[in-house]
């Protein structure tokens, strides 16, 4: 090989390793965002003015697609229980195909010194056959949707209050409610079939159905995956 | 059949091991023949077993067998005339459905070479066919030990009512709305034969250096199924992209999502690795860039299926964390780099190759740039995309890179590579001095000035315009064309850019009519008869060439559809009559409805009529589907084509105070498409086999050679 050419070749090559590596040093320190979970996020204060970008599941009636900009509240995505801190999200950007209550939205954007993420980028996560048995709704985010709900068919979730389970027959089944203790919104539920096995107070149960003038009418009743 | 289907993985896998074992034990003793043979016959069972556990899982959805739990998740509730294909597609809606084709596809591969070279039984072929069972292997124990990915999991007895039905917690269970499009029902499969099949320069680049065999052997025996698998890698990244373009509903086809990137860095590396196959088998050189091009792409063909299943990075659609997942495909990752880079250290002086670079202006240099640009690239993307999963002290660590910077990096390299490849067929082998290069250059240069002056007029009359008013919106879009840099960077990187393409597209365009000249005028038949020879005979260079014009294509098309789109939020009255100006299109909105769907489904939709300079160019009726069961809303975007631009609009919502949209016009989307599909067909003229060509390749020991066993 001719070494001139040689030396040619490697200065060359140099230049555009420096050349891209120089961009994308430059461009992703200035762009790059902490990605990390809601809860750390939402207590780190050091992140304060930062890009950050953070995943969490949308809060059912946060939001109003039609206001620009966007607002909602995302709640961390394993925090079932709805006990954890959650974060606001203020968003400019076009509101992907998904979005909607219960959906986990991934957002990016700089945290404000309110807590507040002024978000530029969201991708909502494809719900893939993994979280659709978590997707229902819980029942205080249901009966909060009022009147509209009415009659429609959904999957919601909540806990069997203490002492409220029935014998079939005797009109409402067992009573449902927000917290495994009992306590938070409540709601009669009527079913006809058979309840399922193990199926005792405090057990969160997943049921489909339609809500009728203050009841929950089940069509199916399940304890909820993760407790089998 | 659930057992029966396990049973079937566990013969797979049981094969894979007997086969691994017999061909080494074959290649190490003297008298091996049978014990590689027995080798061969193992290779056929794997591949029949996993054929008839893709038979069972693909009846039990035709079936409905709701008691496969992987049935009861997947199976598509769809009633429409597609409704076969969604109940096909449901094998590989989940992760461990499209785990199992991923396996199968490699096993057919598998297959196919041993068909191939059994009556040869040359030890290249014999260690290309046993890395290929390692791999095989590996994929068959990780569905059978990793709960996550085993596919043949019974569904709990509560779920299910005595008829079969699902009850309970499974009632709503089913094949995500999302998946339910004819793009997403060859999207996945395409890919997963270009990931399968990319095993096999792999598997026999590792082959070449157990038997320290530099001679072009293993490239001929691979190149084609490598040309194929890249088409098939190609043509699902091509389904992805029109799949998030019409379905996702955010305007645009790529994102630099991280399971995005995932497909793309395989692809990346693959360019290089064909080209240097082509100096391999043409010129005798490039052979370490070869075997280090192989592994690498392997180990990125591994890291994307790593990055979707291991859970590590936020993404549109990665799955769940699962451990086995995470440390398997990492071990695989780095054995495979690792083989391939101590066995070239074994090996070095064999495979050194004659490598003539004697200066910057030859034909060695373009492809070695090529190389360089392709690889960098790919490892690049690779190490942005897992960024975030990493520890802070690396650069980037615990940081998440947006798709900003990944375009920062993308356009001035990308546009660079396009000269490259523009550059390149004008150049000569070894070196090209000036004149040479002048005579090749004039008339190309003048179809070059003619398309670049038609696009800068394109440029001038719509690009421009649009960035004038987008660059002082305060909308996240317009703020993020700001931030990409001055208007004259931004705005010189893309004439440059039209340029490159132009460049690139004329140039070799004058090869194809300089080429079919010369013939028909030494064979004296017509120039079309000429140039039909060329394209169907010279397949390889003809289809190479298509493809190089594909690129040019395309990199005009991302100019316009990425650099410059108009992006809007209109809210208007109800009143039917009402009108609106995007950009250069009247927008009248016409009347609205709202459907109830038999399956309860709510679907409310707007009408809008389209024109520009008073002439109606069409109807839109974008809208929005809630779902009864999941009460989740899908906005359905509607797209309006013209030749030169796309009119993209999405209806965010209805309120008593207006109808609120979003409007994007996409320019010269069309040829980011038409590009696209020119590169298949180029690259699948290429990968086309030759008539009668029999690979009997690798009977002789060729020069370079020093088999220890070379037989027949």
């Amino acid at each position: 090989m001719n070494k001139r050419a040689r030396v040619r070749l490697i200065g060359v090559t140099l230049a555009i390793l420096v050349a891209v590596g120089a961009m994308v040093y430059y461009t992703g320190g200035k762009q790059g965002a902490y990605e990390g979970d809601l809860a750390s996020v939402s207590k780190d204060s050091s992140l304060v003015g930062k890009q950050v970008k953070v995943g969490g599941t949308v809060v059912a009636g946060s939001w109003d697609k039609q206001s620009n900009p966007m607002r909602f509240t995302i709640r961390g995505e394993k925090d079932t229980a709805q006990t954890g801190p959650t974060l606001k999200v203020v968003y400019t950007g076009t509101v992907p195909a998904t979005f909607g209550d219960g959906v986990v939205a991934i957002v990016t954007g700089k945290l404000g010194s309110d807590g507040t993420v002024a978000a530029t980028d969201m991708i909502t996560k494809c719900p893939s056959k993994y979280e659709s048995a978590t997707g229902a709704t819980p029942i205080a985010d249901l009966i909060g949707k009022g009147a509209s709900m009415e009659g429609k068919p959904v999957r919601t979730t909540g806990y069997v209050k203490p002492g409220s389970i029935a014998s079939v027959g005797s009109g409402d089944r067992f009573i449902a409610a927000q917290n495994p203790d009992g306590s938070g919104t409540t709601i009669p539920v009527t079913f006809s079939g058979v309840l399922p096995n193990g199926m005792k107070d405090g057990s969160q149960v997943v049921m489909g159905g339609t809500l009728s003038q203050g009841k929950f009418v089940a069509t199916s009743v399940a304890l909820e995956a993760a407790q089998k | 059949m659930v057992t029966f289907g396990l049973l079937l993985l566990g013969v797979a896998l049981l094969a894979s091991v007997v086969s691994v074992g017999s061909l080494l034990m074959g290649h190490m003793s003297s008298e091996g023949d049978g014990l590689t043979k027995f080798g061969y016959y193992c290779t056929y069972v794997a591949a029949g077993a996993l054929s008839i556990s893709i038979v069972v899982m693909v009846s039990a959805f035709f079936g409905t067998d709701f008691t496969f739990r992987y049935v009861a998740e997947n199976h598509s509730p769809d009633v429409s005339n597609l409704a076969w294909l969604y109940k096909l597609s449901g094998l590989w809606a989940g992760r461990e459905g499209s785990f199992l084709l991923w396996t199968w596809v490699l096993s057919l591969f598998a297959a196919w070479i041993a068909h191939r070279r059994f009556r040869s039984l040359d030890a290249l072929s014999n260690m290309g066919l046993m890395v290929t069972n390692v791999v095989l292997m590996l994929f068959s124990a990780g569905m059978l030990f990793s709960n996550p990915n085993n596919p043949f999991k019974v569904t709990p007895a509560e779920l299910l009512d005595s008829s079969g039905k699902l009850i309970g917690a499974a009632a709503s269970w089913g094949m995500n709305p999302l998946l339910q499009s004819p793009a997403m029902i060859f999207h996945p499969p395409t890919l997963f034969i270009g990931y399968a099949g990319l095993t096999i320069p792999f598997a026999f680049a590792i082959a070449a250096l157990i038997v320290n065999d530099s001679s072009k052997t293993w490239i001929d025996i691979v190149d084609r199924i490598t040309v194929f698998s890249w088409l098939f890698l190609g043509m699902g990244i091509g389904l992805g992209s029109i799949w998030a373009y019409t379905t996702l509903g955010w305007g645009g086809y790529w994102g630099w999502d991280p399971v995005e990137n995932a497909s793309l860095l395989p692809w990346l590396t693959g360019v290089a690795l064909l080209h240097s196959f082509t100096i391999y088998r043409k010129r005798d050189g490039f052979k370490r860039w070869a075997i280090m091009l192989s592994a690498v792409t392997f180990a990125l063909v591994i890291l994307g299926t790593f990055i979707t299943r291991s859970g590590i990075v936020q993404s549109v659609h990665a799955f769940e964390a699962d451990p086995v997942s995470l440390y398997l495909f990492l071990a695989m990752i780095v054995s495979a780099v690792l083989a391939a880079g101590i066995g070239l250290w074994a090996r070095w002086a064999n495979f050194g190759g004659n490598d003539e670079f004697d200066s910057l202006t030859g034909k060695e240099a373009a492809y070695y740039f090529t190389n360089v640009i392709m690889l960098v690239a790919g490892l690049l993307v690779a190490y942005l995309t897992i960024t975030s999963a990493l520890p802070t002290w690396l650069p980037f660590g615990k940081h998440a890179i947006p798709p900003t910077t990944f375009d920062a990096v993308a356009r001035p390299v990308g546009i660079l590579f396009a000269f490259i490849v523009g550059v390149c067929p004008l150049l000569s082998w070894r070196r090209t001095d000036g004149e040479t290069l002048w005579a090749r250059a004039k008339w190309p240069l003048v179809g070059a000035v003619v398309i670049f002056g038609l696009l800068m007029a394109e440029y001038a009359t719509a690009l421009l315009p649009i960035y004038n008013k987008m660059v002082v919106q305060t909308s996240t879009a317009g703020q993020k064309i700001a931030e990409a840099g001055p208007a004259w960077y931004y705005n010189g990187l893309a004439i440059l850019g039209l340029l490159a393409g132009s460049l690139l597209i004329a140039n070799t365009l004058s090869l194809f009519i300089t080429g079919a000249m010369k013939r028909a005028e030494a064979r004296e038949e017509s120039f079309g008869a000429a140039l039909w020879s060329i394209l169907t005979k010279a397949r390889s260079q003809s289809g190479g060439y298509l493809a190089h014009i594909g690129i040019g294509i395309i990199l005009i098309g991302l100019i316009g559809s990425a650099m410059f789109v108009f992006d809007n939020t209109y809210t208007i009255a109800q009143t039917p009559g009402t009108t609106f100006q995007v950009d250069q299109y009247t927008f009248t909105f016409v009347g609205s409805n709202e459907n109830t769907l038999a399956n309860g489904n709510q679907v409310s939709t707007l009408n809008l009529d389209v024109s520009r300079n008073g002439r109606k160019i069409g109807s839109m009726s974008p809208g929005q589907t809630t779902f009864a069961t999941t009460q989740q809303t899908r906005t359905d975007a509607k797209v309006l084509s013209e030749p030169l631009r796309d009119i993209f609009v999405t209806m965010q919502g209805v309120t008593d105070s207006g109808i609120t949209m979003n409007v994007k016009i996409n320019p010269l989307i069309w040829f980011s498409w038409s590009g696209f599909i020119l590169l298949l067909l180029g690259t699948g003229l290429a990968a086309w086999p030759k008539p009668g060509h029999a690979l009997v390749v690798a009977s002789a020991p060729a020069k370079g050679s020093s088999a220890k066993r070379a037989r027949r």
